[in-house]
């Protein structure tokens, strides 16, 4: 625990991410992702997911030009890495990271993606068949950062991509939550209000293999949280230090479970 | 041919000069004519003188021709030597048998190669019979003239025939050396002139030949041999040899390599099916080679049934062979249903790991237990069964190590290991006779450091030494992957439904990363998979070596997952499955328990001695000279025989037992050993008691052996041409009750040729001169 603490203090004094978030978004959105991907060389790296908003999702916050997919782009992923690769033996890669949708073959060189904002997400055809694909082939998909109704839209589109799954609510012991750090309490981290929240404090959520349990975890959803808030803003203060290091010890298993099962 | 036209000529056979010793007999005739014959030459010297001389001068009539005049002095003064010599009676002094006075012991193969019906009138068996066991005719007679005719029957070993009816060639073995032996024994003491063998030759025994034609030497006893049959079929097609393992894992796809071998079909094609128990489980067609080379074809089959399996090979017969029990072979292989555990050490978190687990998942005879390094000093133990399996890290003893079966080292640098847990991995292949395979990635091979480790010593492939360890900056080479020769058809590369297919499959395959730049293999390894990089620059991917008991591979590629999630491999796509449960099986294949046990040979005939073989080692795999085994035979009547198996004496951990196998069927030898009242393991192993059907393979003639064994022995070696020699040439061994015989030479053929080439030589050379 006190080595994830120097980490966050080191990742707050570090310049890397806001090199990169002025570099390569200025809060901007990117426009070609083939210019700042560092695409696959045989190492670990971030990958977000990008999608069409099916709601509008440009200009809802922010500076009025960010999608929801790029929210905490990119800080949140090269923060994610480098404590990752700080933590871990895993050697990421910390000076970049990949946007793919769920239709590009480079997503496949990448069993490991993230998706923000999977409230105001929607696919195209050939999108759902890619992300079907990418997961029963072996992928697994973290999605973060949205809360309330935005739950149904999730499930409807995952329904679109694998009709037979359901999502399943994870406790405390399974092994993703354990296979890094031993997190114990899972409503210790909060996002949102209680009245933001569909049911009132944060859930995890999982699909897994055959719908059977037993098998590997293929998607989690981390219910009515936002990982990748604490991940971008660990580097401002603005954020409690031990709910920061919480967010990243989420991150960290999720990584070391989506590297090893 | 030969031996008529010498005997033409010289009026006796061969053996006679060979046995016989020359002399004179001169009469006091002799010596007077001896005396007459000097004076000619002196005649013939003193009227050659002046014509020599006169040859000599440089001019003349008849000058100038010296060599002819001495020509012509040789040829007057050789016709002379000739007649001299004839007057003083040489002879050839030779011992002959005493008619009736001598015993023979006849030998004549009775095993069921005798029933190819290639002889000159019939089957050999056929010509055998008449010629051999009727006193009234063929060439017994000739010998029951001479000799007291012992005869014997023989196939596992010589017993004394009674009646022809007695030989029924149906015998499933042909021993030779055996047969020789029994005979030379039974009648020992006997005066005893030779022994005649009627035999096709084919020995179907693996001991040499070579210790009965010693005591056959010792005793000065020729052998006489008759081959019977041709020493070439005209038309047959033999399934040679069958290669297969002793054991498998349920579920494995095997590779079985048959050597196919014809006369009379060349370029023909035809198909090797693989039955068991009268299924069809594999086949592959296959184009006949030429007459009598040998042609290899692989047949795949899967290992789908556990227990005891009799895989027969077999090759339909076709129009006009003539022998058809040849085409087909039995090989037995014992399927294991039992899951192999193997150690997998992940130095880092990586997708490797994730997908090697999942290729395997469904593999029930697997046992994947990962170790996965997930920061200094933390692991994350998967696939254990016990809390406390692999809590300290990576075994300390080699007690916890060589627990396992397989040992993988993925990406794990060598500085993460003790000196002796280095040493111990290496033990693992040599000693305790493991699997180790390294796979690539930033921690392994020379650059995670094992250059001049022990580890480095198991290795297939050469580390360089230059090559610093894993710092993070090694830039990865995009590798496509292909098949080497040898990799072309070896098990584990098999990633199609044929051999053709398989390697065909391989250039669509997505290519992989390495950041192991491994050139050079070291002696004795193979190579099996090659990279090629955008500069077409080729290096080692997959290759493999014995190492003392064990095997050990490397693999140097970091993401062989991408033949799982590369967006041109379909989700249907079984090909990273596939590779991943082939290389595992092949890693644990045939890797020793602590108790190992098998037979020394896997078929016997019904009633022969079997014996058992077992190796016992303590769980260091220390062998032990002080265990007690026990071995638990089931006969095929379902009995169970309860045996001692001891210590042979002559290596450490080798125990022996043996033990009959009356009936025909599979016997299965379970062995138990303890030590101290703990149980150290068992092991099992099967052996059939089935009639042999070797004789109908090789089955041709086989002469040199026949002539081998007449040459040792001082005998001679016959067939159907020149049998009629037999009776005479025994006459002249020398051996028995003998009586001394002068052969006179004078009279001789070849002496009145002689005598009429001098003449005619001396004539026809005076004419050409003018001089008659």
């Amino acid at each position: 625990m006190k080595k994830l603490i120097l980490c966050v203090v080191v990742v707050l004094a570090g310049a890397a991410a806001g090199y990169a978030q002025d570099r390569l978004l200025g809060r901007r959105t990117p426009q070609n992702y083939d210019s700042i991907n560092i695409g696959y060389d045989g190492r670990l790296a971030f990958v977000r997911l990008r999608f069409a908003s099916g709601f509008g999702g440009f200009g809802r916050r922010g500076s009025g030009r960010e999608p929801p997919w790029a929210h905490d782009y990119p800080t949140a992923d090269i923060h994610m890495m480098k404590i990752v690769n700080e933590l871990t033996t895993a050697g990421p890669h910390v000076d970049g990271s990949n946007i793919y949708s769920l239709d590009d073959p480079d997503l496949m060189n990448h069993p490991i993606a993230y998706m923000s904002e999977p409230g105001f997400w929607s696919m195209s055809d050939d999108e759902a068949r890619g992300l079907r694909t990418y997961l029963l082939k072996g992928g697994f998909i973290v999605f973060d950062d949205f809360r309330g109704q935005d739950w149904f839209n999730l499930e409807e589109q995952m329904k679109r991509a694998l009709p037979e799954s359901r999502f399943v609510e994870l406790d405390a012991g399974h092994p993703i939550f354990n296979s890094f750090f031993e997190i114990k309490n899972l409503g210790f981290l909060q996002s949102y209000n209680a009245s933001q929240s569909a049911t009132g404090h944060p859930t995890y959520w999982g699909i897994f293999e055959d719908n059977d349990p037993k098998k590997r975890l293929i998607a989690i959803a981390n219910r009515d949280n936002d990982l990748g808030e604490y991940w971008e803003y660990s580097e401002t203060g603005t954020e409690p230090v031990d709910f920061t290091n919480e967010a990243y010890k989420f991150g960290v298993n999720y990584f070391i479970y989506g590297l090893t099962r | 041919m030969l031996e008529a036209l010498f005997r033409l000529l010289f009026e006796y056979r061969p053996v006679v000069f060979k046995q016989g010793e020359f002399r004179f007999a001169p009469t006091s005739g002799s010596y007077v004519a001896l005396g007459l014959a000097v004076v000619a030459v002196a005649i013939v010297i003193l009227s050659y003188r002046r014509a020599l001389a006169r040859a000599a001068a440089p001019a003349g009539p008849q000058g100038g021709q010296p060599g002819r005049t001495l020509i012509l002095l040789a040829l007057r003064l050789g016709l002379i030597a000739v007649v001299a010599l004839c007057l003083f009676r040489p002879v050839l002094v030779i011992k002959a048998a005493v008619a009736q006075q001598n015993f023979l012991a006849l030998l004549i193969d009775d095993s069921r190669s005798m029933r190819i019906a290639d002889g000159p009138a019939g089957s050999r068996g056929d010509f055998a019979r008449q010629q051999f066991t009727d006193p009234s005719q063929g060439v017994l007679k000739s010998l029951s003239d001479r000799f007291v005719v012992r005869t014997f029957r023989f196939s596992t070993s010589a017993a004394r025939l009674a009646t022809p009816e007695e030989l029924s060639f149906a015998g499933g073995q042909t021993k030779l050396g055996a047969a020789l032996e029994g005979a030379r024994q039974e009648l020992a003491g006997l005066p005893l002139a030779g022994v005649v063998l009627v035999s096709d030759g084919a020995d179907t025994t693996d001991a040499a030949l070579r210790d009965a034609l010693l005591s056959m030497k010792a005793a000065a006893l020729p052998v006489f041999t008759v081959g019977v049959g041709q020493d070439r079929l005209a038309r047959d097609i033999q399934v040679d040899r069958i290669t297969t393992p002793r054991r498998a894992l349920k579920g494995t796809s095997l590779l079985i390599d048959a050597v196919v071998r014809q006369t009379g079909y060349a370029g023909e094609t035809v198909t090797l099916d693989v039955e068991d128990g009268g299924r069809i489980v594999g086949s592959q067609s296959m184009k006949l080679p030429p007459d009598g080379e040998p042609a290899s074809v692989r047949v795949r089959v899967m290992a789908a049934d556990a227990g005891t399996r009799v895989l027969r090979f077999k090759i339909a017969p076709r129009e006009g062979e003539a022998i058809a029990q040849n085409n087909a072979r039995e090989a037995m292989v014992e399927i294991l249903d039992r899951r192999e555990r193997i150690l997998h050490y992940e130095g880092d978190p990586r997708f490797e790991m994730k997908f090697l687990r999942q290729a395997v998942k469904e593999d029930k005879n697997l046992e994947v237990v990962t170790l996965q390094r997930t920061a200094e000093n933390k692991f994350l133990r998967v696939g254990i069964d016990d809390p406390e399996h692999l809590l300290g890290g990576f075994p300390r003893t080699r007690e916890e190590l060589f627990g396992y079966r397989g040992l993988v080292l993925s990406n794990v640098e060598a500085s993460a290991f003790s000196g002796d847990q280095l040493r111990m991995i290496a033990e693992f292949v040599e000693k305790r006779g493991g699997g180790l395979l390294m796979l690539g990635g930033p921690r392994a091979f020379a650059e995670g450091g094992y250059a001049g480790t022990a580890v480095a010593d198991a290795l297939p492939v050469v580390l360089d030494r230059a090559v610093h360890t894993a710092d993070g900056d090694n830039l990865a080479t995009r590798l496509s992957i292909r098949p080497t020769r040898a990799g072309e058809s070896h098990a584990v590369t098999q990633i199609a439904g044929s051999e053709a297919a398989s390697a065909a499959r391989w250039p669509d395959l997505p290519p992989l990363t390495s950041v192991n730049r491994i050139r050079a293999i070291k002696p004795g390894a193979t190579v099996l998979l090659n990279g090629i990089d955008d500069r077409r620059r080729e290096q080692v991917v997959l290759a493999s070596q014995r190492y003392g008991r064990g095997k050990s591979i490397a693999q140097a590629v970091q993401d062989s997952w991408l033949w799982q999630m590369h967006a041109t491999i379909s989700l249907e796509d079984q090909t990273h499955e596939n590779y991943w449960r082939q290389l595992l099986r092949w890693l644990v294949d045939d890797v020793p328990g602590a108790v190992d046990v098998h037979a020394i040979t896997d078929r016997v005939e019904p009633g022969e001695t079997v014996t058992l073989v077992a190796y016992v080692v303590d769980p260091a795999f220390v062998e032990l000279n002080d265990a007690r085994l026990t071995a638990y035979v089931t006969a095929p009547s379902g009995a169970v025989q309860e045996l001692p198996v001891q210590w042979s004496g002559k290596r450490d951990g080798e125990y022996h037992a043996t033990f009959t196998a009356p009936a025909e069927g599979i016997y299965s030898a379970r062995v138990e050993a303890t030590r101290g009242g703990k149980t150290i393991g068992s092991s099992v192993t099967q052996v059939r008691a089935v009639p042999s059907d070797a004789e109908y393979f090789d089955a041709t003639m086989q002469a040199p052996r026949l002539q081998r064994i007449a040459d040792e022995t001082g005998g001679r070696f016959y067939t159907n041409a020149d049998l009629a020699g037999l009776p005479e040439d025994l006459q002249y061994t020398g051996r028995g009750v003998t009586t001394i015989e002068e052969r006179e030479l004078w009279h001789m053929p070849i002496v009145l040729v002689l005598i009429l080439a001098l003449l005619s030589a001396e004539w026809a050379l005076r004419r050409k001169a003018g001089l008659a």
